[in-house]
């Protein structure tokens, strides 16, 4: 899948999503500030940020609900202010909140969607038929949807944003509510529409599952977007390694040995499920190990003790909230 | 397809949902059955009230109008007002406008589909109003313009309420209001028309000469030597409803009594319900007298006694009669349809201004979604 630039020559057709110095206020509430991203064709981006970060926003103007203050939005090349139509056409956009027609069930809902987007009758019921099997929801389809539960309208919100098998996807929070196998098929299936050639923007909390899906992130702090830099700085800071040992005082042993612990590597304590250390970077981590080793230590666990994007996100959060404060 | 073809196709289907939504399951039918209850107890009433087995149906068919008009715009707005903050609560309105769905066709279609749902009321009334036609009395042309006008009536309310609940954010404020609106042209028209009429009085000025002393000459018939008082001047105060009789052609009632074909007879005197309430209507049109003068020794002069001992020259002016004032009046049905046309097509426009997307500006306290 190649990806082109929006700003790429003649003849290359622009794909995906391109945010550039985005603000939105309301009244003198800044809720998002000189936000800038990419998501090119074919790649899951996360969206991440603590609540009240412009997250919802956002999206909410990329999916032609809200116009920028400031700044341009490029789906596929197309504005969403002066052509929201082209946009809409391309775009499915899967909400925080969860909204569904009460009397409606799954089925009618999906297909009466298919109908807004000027699909005839038979095509919209085959579309519901496969979005049903899709999203797992063949055992409810028939039910009128105030009764489904949270899990069930929040794989019947993904189904409707697929509908029109949109080239962009907006997702708000889609994994919230959702059971552990639901999680993991809902990041299948992202991947899959991915390698389809979607371009996937994915807001979420829940860092370690975005970890396993997002190709990039995208952090998002009182509704400034993180420069590369800010990233690149905050993911290399020092965090924190887990160690288990089968043998736990062998492994105190050894890390209270100088010239195990390098230079860069501080013990920070025990806890329930293992020893922490502060590891300054992914060298001085692999050096411990290796010196773990060598003394002869059991090592049957040894890892970071958050994810890669929990990390930053702290440590990004950590930085604005010190900025905010002087 | 064609674009109007694809704008009709959305519209429709936004009418079927909204109707799937709110007016499906048995609740829905169990209050067109009270209401259709309702009607034919009422029916009954009428029928033994107005003695209508002899007078034609005339004021049962009247009276059955302004009840499924009365019950209409008591339903409508609590079916109406919500339509679209209350999906918007629901969040099944943001969803619905990140699809090729316009916003003429959202507001548009939620506005027929109130509507429809009004109409229904007014379906579910036929029986009797047919029951009211066999007893005979009432014109073709009154059945048809009634209906018609009715119809057009409960199309404002829709309208009005879907407006309402476009342009504010709380679906609770914007159904009271709704309620508000339906209330002041019902009721707040009448009273604010007899207040300002009222209270607007103006000074008329009534002079009168009067014979003080005359010869009486038995055998023309005639006075002579008429010795006439001088001017008796009294003066008091006269409401001038002229000036406002507007207001009353802006309540629905008065419209859709007034649209019906006025139907008199050889006295010049309305026959049914509708007819009345016309002619009390336009007769507030014309302006009072404000300087009248009788001069009774004119009278005097001329008149002369009949053989069989009454002064026919000396009648009194009875005034235009029913029929007259009916005739030369303004149609006020006319005015009033329009100020309500006009009202609820502001309503619709004000929503749809509301709720277009991508909005530039939201309400404070509001969310898109």
């Amino acid at each position: 899948m190649s990806v082109a630039t929006v700003s790429g020559g003649v003849g290359v057709t622009p794909s995906g999503i391109a945010v550039t110095g985005v603000s939105r206020s309301f009244g003198s509430v800044l809720a998002v500030v000189n936000a800038t991203l990419v998501v090119p064709a074919g790649s899951v981006t996360a969206l991440i940020g603590p609540n009240g970060a412009g997250k919802t926003t956002l999206l909410l103007m990329l999916a032609t609900l809200l116009t920028p203050s400031t700044g341009s939005i490029r789906i596929n090349g197309h504005d969403p202010v002066a052509e929201p139509g082209r946009v809409r056409a391309v775009t499915g956009w899967m909400p925080d909140a969860l909204g569904s027609w009460p009397s409606l069930s799954a089925r009618a809902a999906l297909q009466t969607t298919g109908r807004m987007y000027r699909m005839t009758r038979e095509q919209a019921a085959m579309r519901a038929d496969e979005l049903i099997a899709l999203t797992d929801l063949g055992d409810f389809a028939d039910r009128p949807s105030r009764v489904l539960s949270r899990g069930q309208k929040q794989r019947l919100s993904l189904a409707r944003a697929l509908v029109h098998s949109p080239g962009v996807l907006l997702l708000d929070e889609p994994a919230s509510g959702l059971d552990p196998a639901a999680r993991a098929s809902l990041r299948q299936l992202l991947r899959r529409l991915a390698g389809d050639g979607t371009a996937i923007l994915v807001s979420s909390h829940v860092l370690a599952e975005l970890d396993e899906m997002a190709d990039a992130a995208v952090y998002l702090a009182a509704g400034r977007t993180a420069s590369p830099e800010q990233v690149a700085a905050a993911s290399a800071s020092a965090r924190s390694w887990r160690i288990r040992s089968l043998d736990e005082a062998a492994l105190e042993r050894a890390l209270a040995t100088p010239g195990v612990v390098g230079a860069l590597v501080t013990v920070r304590g025990v806890d329930q499920l293992g020893t922490l250390v502060q590891v300054e970077n992914e060298a001085s981590a692999a050096a411990l190990l290796h010196n773990l080793v060598l003394s002869g230590v059991p090592i049957c666990d040894f890892g970071p003790a958050v994810g890669n994007l929990e990390h930053t996100f702290q440590d990004l959060t950590r930085s604005t909230d010190a900025e905010v404060s002087e | 397809m064609t674009d109007s073809r694809v704008f009709l196709t959305g519209l429709w289907l936004i009418v079927t949902l909204e109707l799937r939504q709110r007016v499906r399951g048995a609740s829905w039918y169990v209050l067109l059955g009270v209401f259709m209850l309702l009607v034919g107890v009422v029916t009954f009433l009428l029928w033994l009230a107005t003695s209508a087995w002899l007078s034609g149906g005339g004021g049962v068919f009247g009276a059955i109008i302004f009840f499924v008009l009365l019950l209409g715009t008591l339903v409508s707005p609590a079916l109406s007002g919500n339509a679209i903050n209350g999906d918007r609560d629901a969040g099944t309105l943001a969803t619905t406008q990140v699809t090729l769905i316009s916003t003429g066709q959202l507001v548009l279609g939620k506005f027929l589909a109130a509507w429809i749902t009004a109409l229904a009321f007014l379906a579910a009334a036929l029986p009797f109003l047919i029951f009211a036609v066999v007893l005979g009395e009432v014109t073709l042309a009154t059945i048809a313009v009634s209906v018609l006008v009715l119809a057009a009536e409960l199309g404002v309310i829709a309208a009005v309420g879907v407006g309402l609940s476009g342009i504010l954010t709380r679906p609770l404020f914007s159904i009271v209001l709704t309620y508000l609106v339906v209330a002041a042209l019902s009721l707040g028209t009448l009273i604010a028309f007899a207040l300002l009429g009222t209270a607007t009085q103006q000074q008329a000025t009534s002079v009168n000469y009067q014979v003080v002393s005359s010869t009486f000459d038995e055998a023309t018939g005639k006075q002579s030597d008429i010795v006439c008082s001088t001017a008796e001047t009294t003066t008091f105060n006269v409401p001038r409803f002229d000036y406002y009789w507007w207001i009353l052609a802006g309540n629905p009632y008065v419209v859709v009594a007034d649209a019906a074909p006025g139907s008199f007879n050889d006295a010049g005197n309305p026959t049914d319900l509708f007819g009345q309430i016309a002619v009390a209507v336009r007769s507030a049109q014309a302006p009072p007298e404000l300087y009248t003068e009788f001069n009774g020794c004119d009278v005097a002069a001329q008149s002369s006694r009949n053989d069989n001992g009454t002064f026919p020259d000396q009648a009194f002016d009875r005034g235009p009669t029913a029929q007259q004032t009916y005739d030369d009046a303004v149609p006020s049905w006319f005015i009033g349809l329009a100020m309500h046309l006009l009202l609820g097509a502001g309503a619709l426009a004000w929503a749809w201004r509301r709720t277009r997307t991508p909005a530039t500006h939201l309400p404070t306290g509001s969310r898109i979604a």
